[in-house]
């Protein structure tokens, strides 16, 4: 080999992993490509190579916890008691017909395009948390999630699985389930490939967007990608070493390597749209020919988010395109820190896009003929985010194998990461917002209002909270009191209470399970009817309690204007009921309340919206100053109270951040227990679940300010 | 039946949850096709986006209708406190959104065309936010808007109670003792309605709450005060403890108060002694809501 060919191959990697990539809108589906054809594997097969990697996908929710979280398997579950089982996926055997009458053999994934919402409907959810494990369900001897016997009007919702039901294999690879639906892991149950979830094997596998199934031609949202289980591999290096026995081969396909780099590729699932009958107040027409009537409305937005924000160019403090990667696979938030400006506010904060330098497999013994490897930047798997599986560690073992790992796990590895997730979590939580109460006003008087700003930031490449946002909540707590801590005012505050509906009669102790208090809310669960009936007059969905709470910030701020009550960064599902239709709940004379005009009004379900309010959380870089009009009491008043208030007021901000509502989880808790349309426990969610694993990560960010009181 | 009819069948029933339930999606184009480029800008169909988008994000370079005027306005008012120009561009934007002028209408049933809305629907948020806006300086108007909101939809939380603070401000402001009672008796008649939308369940195996609304009982505790019905008061104010047991209070000091209020109005019920109403609240007052054990 010459000097010069030798100096490429060692530097053309660095070079390449150093150099930042352009924002990039995909033009068209990938070229067709001949290489030989390998099933997907599963993780521990790419483990003797690919060590680092494997254990650190390992302790990530996206692989493993997600297809066995209490979570998604409970919200899978209500929208199919809703729909009729039409989220479950079909496949090419399929004898089921579109509402066209035509044949219903390919589903969210497999369909090469969309001519039909049913289509898109056919393993909506699984189809990103699992998409290869559905594409190989099209062959029967590989298929882990059968297809439903009945839907519609024959769908049985006493019979439906919990799809992680499904996960199991006994010690030959036959699939195995829970002797009861719902079931604890069978003995001598191992995990199944799709218990494995997102793992090595898909990412790697991809060879670049599909435009064809993605509503707007740009390859994000709803699994539109391309996945082509293949030798081929596709890394971010265009000149990898050559694998030893051709275990596999390395794509030097620029397109395909560009594409796994980008943005783009996490934008084939972290974009979603719903299907159903679209948005009542977002119109967006499905581009591709022959997928017009196909209506989706968005629900999550986060790629969208960041193709509109600054990340998305040069134009933000660090001077080029900030991509997915260079948080979530980087040494972010454990790799420096930066100081800059935004508007007035003098920032410091991690800085994106540091990569580790190590090898990008086992130095010795990944490579034909031991071709030596480089050290050269790599990216980390943790894909760290705001979650934390809300299964126990012996649980988790029992379902994906008892080397997963502890969420507390302790240490940190060798590039200064800490190992334990919770930690890694609530480590990106606290480089994501960033408070000033700089523009309050600088007195205030006795028996009159001041105004508190509270000036907030969020520092991420998309809104905050993004993702699930119309559920991961972050919000403001805010305090004011006086120089003896009398309390004046509090907003984002929880109180301790009973929740009689999921069995909880006294308050526990235990506020992490309440919910904030500027709306109280019972979601309506549903119950069993026979014969079974799609819709919510059976199945729930609607709000069965529905008030105004007393720090009802969200809605006055955003449709009366109000400077009062809670800042909630929670995007806001709505449901449009339409004149005629039932809203769910009796009046005051014990009548059930009828829509006579549109009425909107928050749901927690996202398969019952029709409308989507996704600019409550946070736009990224723009300070956003939320004023909170503070009145005083009165020298009346406070002589009725006994109170003397003495200068100065102390205001304290504090940005919180909660795992999941508490109505949301109880919500899942009763539609998918015994009371619900299914008649019996799934096991998935109940009180204790709640008590032990939902732990909110609070003051991410904060600020203190005096002010002056004059009496 | 085959279960190629069961199918059908199950497929025709989910169509007709998709059009009554999920709601009416299939579009053959909109009204307006303003901006549809931009992801951030909501093309209506058939309801306008009832809310606020960050500005800047919409690429509006100078409001052409509506709802674009209404954006600007909100953008003003919440992000620059341009309290005068948002004024102005809500002001603009009802009269391209009118009741009387035609250019909106009120929705009552669905019918054909229904993704095509013509004239389009009137927006509450709109008028929801001017109102409140000109509740000090024209209460009348405020009024007006609100009941215009609840013309677009009576079940809509929180406007009576805000129809309320604008009569409570009319009446502080008269000096005509009867007009003053008159207005009082208003406002206590729009906060019951207020009441009435979101009743307790009373149902102990669903929720905890005997009472709920807190600062709509609050308010009322404070005009029957204002008007010496001291029962009513009491009352009230027993809600309002009732209704922040489990919620607590943004301001956590009018649980206290609450209890001695109740304490001297009973003394004053029992002792039939004639005192001058007790003389406060001013709408911005009375939207400050209150507090209670913090947590």
């Amino acid at each position: 080999m010459s000097p010069t060919l030798a100096f490429l191959k060692r530097t053309l990697p660095l070079v390449a992993g150093l150099v930042p990539l352009a924002a990039q809108t995909p033009v068209g589906n990938p070229a067709e490509f001949s290489i030989k054809d390998q099933p997907y594997q599963r993780a521990e097969k790419c483990l003797p190579c690919h060590q680092r990697q494997y254990d650190e996908l390992r302790s990530s929710v996206k692989s493993g916890y997600r297809a066995v979280s209490p979570l998604f398997n409970g919200l899978e579950l209500a929208g199919n008691f809703l729909n009729g089982g039409l989220l479950r996926p079909v496949y090419k055997d399929s004898t089921r017909t579109t509402l066209a009458n035509t044949p219903l053999n390919t589903n969210l994934v497999s369909s090469s395009t969309f001519t039909d919402i049913t289509q898109v409907a056919a393993g909506f959810c699984i189809g990103c948390h699992n998409a290869h494990v559905i594409l190989l369900g099209d062959d029967p001897s590989t298929r882990e999630i059968p297809e439903l016997p009945g839907v519609g009007v024959d769908f049985r919702p006493d019979l439906i699985r919990p799809l992680r039901d499904y996960h199991f294999v006994d010690a030959s690879g036959r699939q195995i389930l829970p002797d009861e639906i719902g079931g604890p892991a069978p003995s001598g149950a191992q995990p199944s490939l799709g218990a494995g979830g997102i793992t090595c094997d898909v990412c790697h596998n991809v060879t670049g967007p599909d435009l064809d199934r993605s509503a707007q031609r740009d390859g994000l949202a709803n699994a539109s990608f391309e996945l082509r289980p293949s030798l081929s591999k596709v890394g971010p290096f265009p000149f990898a070493a050559p694998v030893k026995d051709n275990f596999h081969v390395s794509s030097r396909d620029p397109d395909r390597i560009e594409y796994l780099r980008s943005s783009t590729f996490c934008g084939g699932c972290h974009d979603v749209r719903v299907p159903g009958g679209g948005s009542l107040t977002h119109g967006e027409a499905n581009l591709n020919p022959g997928s017009e009537n196909v209506t989706l409305y968005r629900l999550e937005n986060l790629n969208t988010e960041w193709l509109s924000g600054p990340y998305n160019s040069s134009d933000n403090p660090f001077g080029k395109v900030i991509r997915c990667q260079d948080c979530h696979m980087s040494l972010y938030p454990w790799g420096g820190e930066s100081t800059y400006q935004v508007g007035d506010l003098t920032i410091t904060s991690p800085t994106p896009g540091v990569f580790p330098v190590n090898f990008a497999a086992e130095p010795s013994g990944s490579t034909d003929l031991d071709y030596p490897l480089q050290k050269r930047q790599v990216a980390t798997h943790y894909l760290t985010g705001v979650d934390v599986p809300l299964l126990p560690t012996e649980k988790l073992r029992a379902r994906l194998g008892a080397d997963y790992q502890d969420v507390n796990e302790p240490g940190i590895d060798e590039h200064g990461v800490p190992r334990a997730l919770a930690q890694r979590r609530e480590d990106l939580l606290k480089s994501a917002v960033r408070l000033s109460l700089d523009k309050t006003d600088p007195r205030a008087q006795v028996g009159d209002s001041f105004m508190v700003r509270v000036t907030a930031v969020a520092l991420t490449g998309h809104r905050f909270p993004s993702g699930f946002s119309q559920e991961r909540t972050a919000y403001i707590e805010l305090t004011v009191k006086d120089n003896n801590g009398f309390l004046l005012y509090q907003s984002g505050y929880v109180v301790d209470k009973p929740h009689p509906e999921t069995g909880e009669m006294e308050p526990d102790g235990n506020l992490d399970d309440e919910d904030l208090e500027h709306v109280h809310v019972i979601v309506d669960p549903g119950r069993l009817t026979v014969p079974y009936e799609p819709g919510p007059a059976n199945n729930g969905h609607t709000n069965q309690v529905f008030e105004v709470g007393p720090d009802n910030g969200p809605e006055a701020r955003v449709f009366v204007g109000e400077p009062l009550g809670l800042v909630l960064w929670r995007n806001e599902l709505a449901r449009i009921f339409l004149p005629g239709q039932s809203v769910g709940r009796k009046d005051d004379r014990g009548n059930e309340v009828i829509a006579s005009r549109p009425h909107f009004e928050e749901t927690f379900s996202a398969g019952f919206a029709n409308s989507v309010d996704n600019y409550r959380s946070l736009a990224p870089l723009r300070p956003t100053t939320y004023r909170y009009e503070v009145k005083l009491p009165k020298k009346k008043e406070l002589e009725l109270l006994g109170v003397e208030l003495e200068s100065p007021l102390h205001i304290h901000a504090q940005v919180n951040f909660l795992h999941f509502p508490p109505l949301f989880m109880r919500f899942l808790t009763r539609t998918t227990g015994p009371d619900g349309p299914a008649g019996h426990d799934m096991n998935l969610i109940d009180e204790k679940l709640m008590d032990d694993l939902l732990v909110n990560v609070k003051n991410i960010a904060s600020s203190d300010r005096t002010v002056d009181l004059v009496k | 039946m085959t279960l190629a009819h069961k199918s059908l069948f199950a497929g025709r029933c989910f169509l007709a949850l998709m059009m009554l339930g999920i709601g009416l999606g299939q579009q053959r184009g909109f009204s307006q096709v303003p901006r549809q480029e931009n992801p951030n800008y909501p093309a209506r169909n058939p309801f306008y986006f009832e809310g606020k988008i960050d500005y800047e994000l919409l690429g509006i370079d100078e409001p052409s209708n509506a709802w674009e005027f209404m954006q600007r306005g909100i953008h003003l008012q919440d992000d620059r406190e341009d309290y005068k120009g948002a004024i102005q561009d809500y002001r603009r934007a009802l009269e391209l959104n009118d009741m009387e002028n035609g250019t909106c209408q009120i929705v009552t049933a669905v019918r054909e065309n229904f993704n095509t809305l013509d004239p389009p629907p009137c927006i509450f948020t709109l008028r929801l936010r001017l109102g409140y806006l000109l509740i000090h300086d024209e209460p009348e108007e405020s009024v007006r808007l609100f009941r215009e909101v609840l013309e677009i939809d009576p079940l809509r939380l929180d406007v009576r109670f805000l129809i309320a603070e604008a009569y409570e401000f009319l009446a502080e402001e008269t000096a005509d003792k009867q007009e003053q009672t008159e207005l009082y008796l208003k406002a206590i008649e729009e906060l019951r309605g207020e009441l009435a939308l979101t009743p307790p369940v009373n149902d102990p195996k669903l929720s905890p709450d005997e009472a709920n609304n807190a600062h709509t009982h609050w308010l009322l505790a404070e005009i029957h005060e204002k008007l010496d019905k001291y029962d009513e008061a009491i009352e009230a104010f027993e809600n309002y403890l009732k209704a922040t047991r489990w919620h607590s209070d943004v301001l956590p000091w009018r649980l206290q108060l609450a209890e001695k209020k109740i304490e001297e109005l009973r003394g004053m019920a029992n002792s039939q002694a004639i005192r001058a109403p007790v003389r406060s609240a001013s709408p911005a007052r009375a939207r400050t809501r209150a507090p209670a054990r913090t947590q």
